[in-house]
């Protein structure tokens, strides 16, 4: 069926969009934190200072914020849907 | 060198200028006059006029296609396919082709006493490769004068696509004065080195030459 091709494409490549966007900004959170460390005066060694605060970032809403990757595509297609259909 | 930039870049701007013109919605305001079903051949290349509804119309060469005609408050015809556009390019998702021509029959109007319909639609009326913009919704409106509304999608869907492409182009231009221009300038230097010490060369051959005269 059309619609099960076009959702597995859909998957697909937004999918590709959401694992590059949440590497991409995992790292720019890494490098944050490295910066952080360096300007500032740790006590604690830059592994671990990085580590707790990649912690920190992994619950944080802004990674939670990259799954709009998939939502935001899908509410417009449903917008789309009803006004196009039924509004 | 600098002639064939500028034609692809014309081509380019032309090309989505019209893919743009062709999907993006457009409002009409006409009186339905008729509707009607026709038999079409789908054999050729015009096929891409067409829609493609479900999984098996991309293999028939034939289908039944509704039409519905308008008259514009100019007293110009014009007539519109009516098509599912399913699943497939461009993302109406235009599911109700049947409640429309439903609509549509019910808004006929003659011309002594007309009413007047917003039609949206996309796609291009040509009489030579005989296509069709498609309809995708009507509604009543006030009178052939009545405001057509703003267009809002087309505002949502140019603004999106302007920012991608100034984002494009910001990005390029800064790597290209990064990368790209410093490696030419340096390729330009050498290219001139070579061209001066060639030429001395060329000027220590022809003075020996000259001093057997």
């Amino acid at each position: 069926m059309v619609l099960f091709r076009v959702l597995f494409i859909a998957f697909v490549v937004l999918s590709i969009i959401y694992l590059s966007l949440s590497l991409y900004s995992r790292a720019r959170a890494r490098d944050r934190l490295e910066s952080e460390w360096h300007e500032g005066d740790y006590d604690i060694p830059l592994e671990a200072y990085v580590r707790a605060g990649l912690v920190k970032y992994d619950q944080s809403l802004r990674r939670k914020l990259i799954l709009g990757v998939y939502i935001v595509p899908m509410s417009l297609v449903c917008l789309i849907i009803y006004l196009v259909n039924f509004a | 060198m600098r002639f064939i930039g500028w034609t692809l870049l014309i081509v380019f701007w032309v090309s989505l200028g019209s893919f743009l013109h062709y999907t993006l919605p457009h409002r009409d305001i006409v009186r339905i006059v008729n509707t009607y079903e026709e038999r079409q051949e789908l054999g050729d290349w015009t096929r891409l006029f067409w829609a493609r509804p479900d999984e098996q119309s991309s293999t028939l060469i034939s289908r039944d296609v509704q039409f519905i005609q308008g008259v514009r408050v100019n007293g110009k015809p014009t007539v519109y396919r009516n098509e599912d556009t399913g699943w497939s390019w461009p993302p109406y998702f235009k599911f109700d082709t049947a409640n429309l021509y439903t609509e549509a029959n019910d808004a006929v109007s003659t011309r002594a006493d007309p009413e007047w319909y917003l039609v949206t639609h996309y796609g291009w009326r040509n009489e030579f490769f005989s296509s069709f913009p498609n309809a995708i919704s009507i509604r009543p409106i006030a009178g052939p004068d009545a405001s057509k509304g703003l267009p809002w999608v087309n505002m949502i869907v140019l603004s999106v696509l302007a920012a991608v492409f100034y984002g494009i182009w910001v990005r390029w231009r800064r790597f290209r004065r990064a990368r790209i221009d410093p490696r030419l300038e340096e390729w330009q230097d050498k290219w001139e080195a070579a061209g001066d010490a060639a030429q001395q060369r060329r000027g220590r051959v022809r003075r020996w030459l000259d001093s057997w005269k």
